[in-house]
């Protein structure tokens, strides 16, 4: 059955190429929006990954990393009181205003961190290096942003404003951008402080690494006393701040839904396209029952077709994700393409196929065999 | 012909009426025949007589609306699909009037094919497929797509798919149909020559000219049979 359902699908090529390019096309959208969408919770984020740390002090009633209020110093020294915290690094991050070289204003994020061997901020870096942003008022920014930035291709020692403070660009990353797309701005933690004007030792976020993750618990339990601050795991926070943005801003409502509908149009497409196959094959699937072959048999036809629709066509689209997330990322999306991304995306592609090979399926259970005779 | 041998098709009382909306057809009335083993039979009768509706029951692909068919043995008027699926691979083989060759393969797939469904081996079935071509002078053309073909080749095809795998009976619907005279009865000579003491041959037709083939005939009109006798001229002349 194998053999004459390939062999029939070859045949008629003009169907074939409509077919793969209906399963291609739905599977590529398949891929970049759920990869869209996972590259929206990641670049939501990323910064509480980067900064590592066990557990997060965070102002009581915080729902998202982005809405930052200031800790004091205090919170700092309770928490390295503890005998289970190794250390407590601050984080110093929010919105500020920006003017740019032509005078518009804008906003970006500032981000502030004190630095950890293993957590190196920012990450990512193309040009210069962290240490240079320890030199006064010196800042990062992404490559994705410079047109945004009105900053030319060069932009080590451009200059523009940051909270009515001169800044210069001392190091440029690649690939770093906010789920808002507002630039990010990475400098030292001391040129943080004096661009936000926030007071020395105090911080927005204090990421707390602990001796033996076990003692998180009970870490937690003890900081629960203080009212205005509460301690949350770095995975609990980061999945928090990706609801916020991703679900809660109804971004992730959008991606999904395009996504669905992609599946949807790509289903009929090829529904349509294997239900027409079948109909016209439906001589040859009489033939073949009256030859002695068997309803589930005959159900093979169809499922080898719509599985070679499927492989071949879902791999055209991935190789087509694979382009699009390339020419996305010159642009700042993020389309995430990593094992989780793709199994989705394999699994919606198996599914759309399935889904229209039911019309087809249906046809040839009812096939009569006596048909050949008439 | 062997009469002492079991028939290979034997029919009681078979009825069907075909239903349309309210609409109600009584196609065969209260047929009853037996189908024996090296014979040759021809099933005559004008158009719309049932006799396609019979030979579509004779050999599986019908149900009957009342009465008994067993095909090989097998009682087939009340078994599912599957059964009746499965008796026929093993024991029919059918010839078309439209041929019925799968488009998409060759001529030697189109019998191997059969043969791979029928559970044999593929490489066997290919060499079993490439010799029953060759017996039906088509060893030239086993690479070539039934488009390819002329329709006397086609349907030398199509009498080697149905002899794949050996069937106890072929049934032929107008085989010749579809065919210029002469081509006509050189696909009915090949018919005949595949008649062995344990195969038997039915095949369906309204040309009478077909007639010096037969060892029996059997004339049907208005859904009965209405004569059933053996016929004894003209095969040898037919042919050699």
């Amino acid at each position: 059955m194998r053999r004459i359902a390939l062999h029939s699908l070859l045949f008629d090529r003009g169907k074939l190429a409509a077919a793969l390019l209906g399963v291609a096309l739905a599977t590529t959208l398949a891929f970049v929006q759920i990869g869209l969408y996972r590259g929206f919770e990641v670049s939501s984020s990323t910064v509480i990954e980067h900064h590592g740390g066990d557990l997060w002090a965070i102002p009581t009633g915080l729902e998202v990393l982005d809405n930052a209020e200031t800790l004091s110093v205090s919170v700092r020294n309770l928490l390295a009181s503890h005998p289970c915290v190794r250390d407590v690094r601050a984080l110093v991050y929010g919105f500020v205003f920006i003017r740019k070289p032509n005078g518009t204003r804008d906003n970006a994020l500032v981000v502030g961190a004190e630095p950890r061997a293993e957590h190196v901020m920012p990450w990512a870096l193309v040009e210069g290096n962290a240490q240079d942003l320890a030199h006064p008022l010196r800042v990062s920014v992404d490559r994705t942003d410079l047109a945004k930035l009105q900053l030319d291709n060069a932009p080590i020692g451009a200059t523009f404003e940051v909270n009515n403070q001169r800044v210069t660009v001392a190091a440029v990353t690649q690939g770093i951008r906010s789920f808002t797309l507002m630039p990010y701005l990475f400098t030292s933690i001391t040129n943080a402080r004096r661009l936000m004007g926030v007071v020395e030792g105090h911080a927005h976020f204090f990421a707390v690494g602990l001796h033996q993750p076990q003692c998180a618990a009970e870490v937690q339990r003890w900081m629960a006393q203080q009212h205005d601050v509460r301690l949350v795991t770095r995975a609990d926070w980061m999945k928090k701040t990706e609801a916020y943005w991703v679900g809660g801003s109804g971004a992730g409502l959008v991606l999904a839904f395009t996504a669905i509908l992609g599946l949807i149009v790509g289903a009929v497409i090829v529904g349509q396209t294997l239900y027409s196959m079948t109909k016209e094959h439906l001589p040859e699937l009489a033939t073949l029952k009256a030859l002695g072959a068997t309803p589930w048999e005959l159900a093979g036809f169809v499922l080898w077709q719509v599985s070679l629709l499927a492989v071949v066509g879902g791999g055209i689209g991935l190789a087509i994700a694979y382009i699009l997330r390339s020419v996305m990322a010159r642009t700042g999306l993020n389309v995430m393409l990593e094992p989780g991304t793709l199994s989705l995306g394999i699994f919606a592609a198996v599914l759309m196929c399935a889904v229209a090979s039911i019309a087809s399926l249906r046809t040839v259970f009812k096939v009569e065999a006596a048909t050949v005779l008439r | 012909m062997s009469g002492g041998a079991a028939p290979l098709v034997q029919a009681r009382n078979v009825q069907k009426t075909f239903k349309s909306g309210r609409l109600e057809t009584q196609v065969l009335h209260d047929v009853s025949l037996q189908l024996r083993p090296g014979e040759f039979t021809l099933l005559m009768g004008p158009s719309g007589s049932g006799k396609t509706t019979l030979l579509s029951i004779l050999s599986g692909l019908l149900r009957p609306s009342s009465g008994q068919v067993e095909l090989c043995g097998v009682d087939i008027s009340t078994a599912q699909d599957a059964v009746s699926a499965r008796v026929r691979r093993r024991h029919v083989g059918f010839v078309f009037q439209s041929y019925h060759l799968f488009p998409a393969l060759n001529a030697l797939d189109n019998v191997a094919e059969v043969l791979v469904l029928k559970g044999i081996d593929r490489m066997q079935a290919r060499a079993h497929a490439g010799s029953m071509l060759q017996r039906m002078g088509l060893g030239a053309r086993l690479q070539h797509l039934p488009s390819e073909l002329s329709g006397g080749e086609r349907q030398r095809v199509a009498i080697a798919r149905a002899l794949a795998g050996n069937p106890s009976l072929i049934v032929g619907d107008e085989p010749t149909g579809a065919l210029d005279k002469n081509t006509g009865l050189s696909v009915m000579g090949a018919l005949r020559e595949q008649l062995t003491p344990q195969r038997g041959v039915l095949i369906v037709t309204h040309d009478p000219r077909l007639k010096q083939f037969a060892d029996r005939v059997l004339e049907i009109e208005d859904g009965r049979i209405v004569a059933d006798y053996a016929h004894t001229a003209g095969v040898n002349e037919a042919y050699h």
